[in-house]
């Protein structure tokens, strides 16, 4: 039973809004399936939405900092948005600080600030 | 023999409290009587003393009304607990003695007499250290919530922009609070800059930074942005000596220059308009 | 008292039941949201590592009374390989599988009660506890 996250097209962005508890599986073919999104639509900019989201441990964290490292390498830059106060709390207790990422508060917030970053 | 006690307390009150507010000033450490108002302090004696003879006279439960109200009171005077117990010893004895003086307690009814006083004194002592414990408790869990309370707020000061003011020490419980009430104001007030004020801040030590770093930290998380404001001179100091490392910080001294930064962040500035 | 649960941890699935056993659990006795991600959170932590180095194990949530004060119990325990160096993973940043290293002493961090047993060729067993404030 694996689930895809879909993976939107708006211009030059990609947009993931992640709806479901991830489980490692869905994790890592998330992460193939945007990498390969990137490659085909050349898209500059991606915006992964953690609003539905209530917790992040390790793994997740790991997944993700990898696919701002690797989009990243392909020319994309990545926006997060809608992280919930309780899990940016459980992140930082955790010990992971997602240095270098950048954040929104919300999707809109995300796509402006992706803009900003994409025009200078 | 409790209702010979009891008369011999009510016809000598006015001289047993003086001698037992003597007694007490002459306690060595003890703050608690000198810096009461005189009028207080008469007020505070004779509830005590009716407190004393309460449980030789009256009903339990009035008697345990009347515990209730002075153990807070004192409590709430600062008064310690070694203090209060002397008092009631101090309070035993004055009675004692002045019955032996005047001949109520004698040779015969001495070992009697003795074992009443225990049976009087014992109970309140007991009883009063009991209450008192328990109010203390009370008072403490409440000043530690108006504490909490008070320093935890964010206050949007303009569209997207709200400051935290931090007041007082901050130890590993407030600083939890603080970083929660801070996730959840960023989030409801959608707010884009957050200026943590620290002026009310008595000492910043290696773990206050640690909290304040992580709390900047988890704010940028959520998608906004954190900056240090009211720095001053011995906190900058004290940072530096220690080796914290802000650098990762924008920090300001004061909170106007934070909010100027503020605006400016978010492409907006304060001008001045000519009358029309 | 004491009431429990438990999930048998042998794939990753299963990672996904017993964090959200311990999840409701948590809702149950009134933790916040906040408490709710650190319980959820860390049971992730301790289910993976028992997936990932001892292959199979258990995790059981307990509900507990002390004093009238409600909290949660997670035990982790395996009869995997044990862990050899205890002072090590329990600092930031050791991984032996690439990973963040920040499982163990994130937990730690996570909880109110944190204790590991561990024995070469054995097993281990952590247990951590949460109080309700
Ligand atoms: N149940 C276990 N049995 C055997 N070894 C373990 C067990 N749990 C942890 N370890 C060992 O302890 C190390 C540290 O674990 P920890 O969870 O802190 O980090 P990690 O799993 O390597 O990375 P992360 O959890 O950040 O993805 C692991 O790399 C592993 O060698
Ligand atoms: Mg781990």
């Amino acid at each position: 039973m694996n689930v895809r996250i879909p993976i939107l097209k708006l211009r030059d962005t990609l947009i993931v809004s992640i709806q479901w508890e991830l489980d490692d599986q869905t994790a890592i073919q998330f992460q193939e399936d945007l990498l390969t999104k990137l490659h085909e639509t050349s898209a500059r900019g991606v915006v992964i939405d953690l609003t539905s989201i209530d917790f992040i441990d390790s793994f997740i964290a790991k997944v993700l900092g990898d696919v701002i490292s690797m989009s990243s390498l392909m020319g994309a830059r990545v926006v997060i948005t809608g992280i919930q106060p309780a899990v940016a709390i459980t992140l930082i207790e955790l010990g992971i600080r997602l240095e270098d990422v950048m954040t929104a508060l919300d999707l809109e917030n995300g796509l402006d600030k992706l803009q900003l970053e994409l025009e200078a | 023999m409790n209702k010979q006690m009891a008369r011999y307390i009510q016809e000598n009150m006015t001289e047993i409290i003086s001698n037992w507010q003597e007694m007490m000033k002459n306690e060595k450490g003890e703050r608690s009587f000198e810096v009461m108002p005189a009028e207080l302090m008469d007020q505070t004696s004779r509830e005590f003393a009716e407190l004393m003879t309460s449980n030789l006279l009256e009903s339990h439960q009035a008697y345990e009304s009347r515990l209730n109200d002075f153990a807070e009171k004192v409590v709430r005077y600062g008064w310690s607990i070694t203090f209060v117990t002397k008092a009631i010893n101090h309070f035993g004895e004055i009675v004692f003695a002045g019955m032996e003086r005047d001949g109520v307690i004698n040779s015969d009814n001495l070992r009697a007499f003795a074992e009443e006083f225990n049976k009087w004194i014992t109970p309140i002592r007991d009883s009063t250290i009991d209450t008192y414990s328990k109010t203390w408790e009370r008072t403490v869990s409440l000043q530690k919530i108006a504490l909490q309370e008070l320093s935890a707020s964010l206050i949007p000061v303009f569209d997207k922009v709200s400051v935290m003011p931090l007041v007082g020490t901050i130890d590993t419980e407030r600083a939890r609070l603080i970083m929660e009430n801070l996730l959840e104001g960023v989030v409801k007030h959608r707010a884009e800059v957050i200026l943590l004020d620290i002026t009310g801040v008595p000492v910043v030590d290696t773990m206050v930074a640690h909290h304040i770093i992580q709390a900047a930290d988890a704010v940028r998380l959520v998608g906004a942005k954190c900056m240090l404001v009211g720095i001053r001179p011995e906190i900058a100091q004290t940072i530096v000596t220690l080796g914290i490392n802000l650098n990762e910080f924008t920090t300001t001294s004061t909170l106007q220059r934070g909010v100027e930064q503020a605006l400016a962040w978010t492409n907006r500035k304060i001008v001045e308009v000519d009358e029309v | 008292m004491s009431n429990q649960s438990s999930v048998e941890i042998q794939t990753e699935w299963d990672i996904v039941a017993a964090r959200q056993l311990g999840r409701n659990v948590a809702k149950e006795l009134g933790f916040g949201t906040v408490d709710q991600a650190r319980i959820t959170t860390a049971i992730s932590e301790l289910a993976r590592n028992i997936y990932l180095y001892a292959g199979q194990g258990r995790i059981e949530i307990q509900r507990l009374t002390e004093n009238g004060i409600n909290g949660i119990l997670i035990i982790a325990a395996d009869n995997g390989p044990g862990i050899p160096d205890i002072r090590k993973v329990m600092e930031d940043g050791f991984s032996t599988s690439g990973g963040l290293g920040a499982g163990l002493p994130g937990v730690k961090r996570l909880m109110d009660d944190f204790k590991i047993e561990t024995t070469l060729g054995e097993g281990t067993d952590i247990r951590a506890t949460k109080w309700l404030r």
